[in-house]
């Protein structure tokens, strides 16, 4: 009977001490820290974003607020819905306090890229100012060169308007000569015409002391030896043709040996006898007959080049 | 008169218990108040992620807060208090994270229009340098 009591005894307590043990390995296993599922995924973002030397001083209070988000969420927790709740806030604070942090960041970058664009800018309007700088001096130069084309000009202008005045006065002498002359500027040259006054009635001899106007012709020769002299004589109608072309050559001769006579160059004169032909007046009265009874004294003009 | 006092005495405990019960389950019917603050949390969340042109640069998180802020509503109007307030808190983190993404890409966007930019500006003097030697 003991022995059959103490067995039983002992089989009591093993099964005792199996139950206890199995309760405690039950409320073991109840107890053991189970993290809810995605909260372990949470933590990596959340400890790479905070090993990142750009983010992790950036955003501060949001990775702080991140972190207790990812701790509740590692909490065991048997409500599943509540366990997957706090596991999605967990996962969008780490998400939100990343893009906070990148954000700063970027902003902090900022400042950097104005010192590189005010750098970039700088540099581009000292290379706009030596390129003026070049252009100037290039200016300066080819402003000095036209000064000097200018000068030159100036000069050319100048001695232009000396040689015009020159020429001008000239000019004016000449015509102060031509006046002296009475001689009439025409196509053909100076023309001088000598009334009968010279010569007698039907002679071709020059009269003595009426050369005054042939003196002056011979002065204007002097003075202008590049001008030529034709020597044309007429006569009025009285008379026979031929009587009147052989008095005009003579007296056209006349006043070319009187001007050889003066010392003007034969070969700068011609003499001519035109007869009764080209009349300038009417031979019908005794004022037009005396007017187409001439000596008409042809000066050419001097070559264009001597001009 | 004894016999009818005595049975109004015997009626007393039995309204009591009537009582008790109406009141019980008055308490049941108005269980834990809606989350308004939540609610509210969510909605300014939103709002200010809008103002930030959040649909322009997240467009999805914004979207996310808008349906899960529709969910709190109806959990609400289900009576589920508690599934309401979750709702409403998942949807101002996702508004949230909707303006923080928003700013972190209009920076990113400023900052490589500056670099281009500063791109253009060192390549043009290189160019204007090269034609004028």
């Amino acid at each position: 009977m003991n022995t059959t009591n103490h067995s039983n005894v002992i089989v009591r307590r093993t099964l005792i001490a199996t139950a206890v043990a199995s309760i405690l390995l039950a409320a073991a296993c109840a107890t053991a820290p189970v993290k809810p599922d995605g909260a372990a995924e949470a933590r990596g973002k959340l400890t790479q974003l905070q090993s990142d030397p750009n983010l992790a001083s950036r955003a501060a209070a949001a990775i702080k607020d991140a972190d207790a988000a990812v701790r509740t969420a590692e909490q065991p927790e048997l409500n599943k819905e509540l366990a997957a709740h706090r596991v999605y806030l967990a996962d969008r604070k780490v998400d939100t306090a990343k893009a906070l942090a990148e954000a700063r960041f970027a902003e902090d970058q900022r400042a950097g890229l104005t010192a590189q664009r005010d750098s970039a800018r700088l540099d581009a309007r000292t290379h706009e100012a030596d390129a003026a700088k070049i252009q100037a001096a290039t200016a300066r130069a080819e402003g000095a060169e036209q000064k000097l084309a200018a000068d030159q000009a100036r000069s050319a202008a100048g001695d232009a308007q000396v040689a015009a005045a020159s020429s001008e006065q000239k000019a004016a002498e000449l015509q102060r000569q031509i006046d002296v002359l009475q001689a009439k500027p025409t196509d053909r040259g100076l023309v001088l015409t000598l009334g009968d006054v010279l010569f007698t009635t039907g002679r071709a001899d020059l009269k003595p002391g009426a050369t005054g106007n042939l003196d002056k012709l011979v002065a204007f020769l002097n003075k202008y030896p590049e001008r030529s002299v034709a020597i044309q004589g007429y006569t009025d109608s009285v008379g026979t043709e031929d009587f009147n072309q052989r008095l005009s050559e003579r007296r056209a001769d006349s006043v070319k040996s009187y001007l050889t006579g003066q010392g003007i160059g034969s070969t700068r004169l011609s003499a001519l006898g035109k007869g009764r032909s080209d009349p300038v007046a009417d031979n019908d009265s005794a004022t037009g007959r005396q007017q187409n009874r001439r000596v008409e004294v042809i000066i050419s003009n001097p070559p264009a080049a001597s001009r | 008169m004894n016999v009818r006092s005595q049975a109004n005495r015997g009626s007393c405990p039995r309204m009591a218990v009537g009582v008790t019960g109406v009141l019980l389950l008055a308490a049941c019917a108005s269980t834990p108040p809606a989350p308004t603050p939540n609610l509210q949390a969510a909605e300014q969340a939103i709002a200010a992620a809008e103002r930030g042109e959040a649909a322009r640069y997240a467009r999805g998180e914004l979207s996310e807060a808008h349906t899960k802020l529709a969910l709190a509503d109806s959990a609400v109007t289900e009576k589920k208090m508690v599934v309401a307030e979750h709702f409403a808190d998942q949807s101002r983190a996702e508004a949230e994270l909707a303006s923080a993404k928003t700013s972190a890409a209009k920076a990113n966007a400023v900052n490589g229009e500056m670099k281009r930019s500063n791109g253009t500006l060192v390549d043009e003097m290189k160019r204007g340098s090269g034609d004028k030697p």
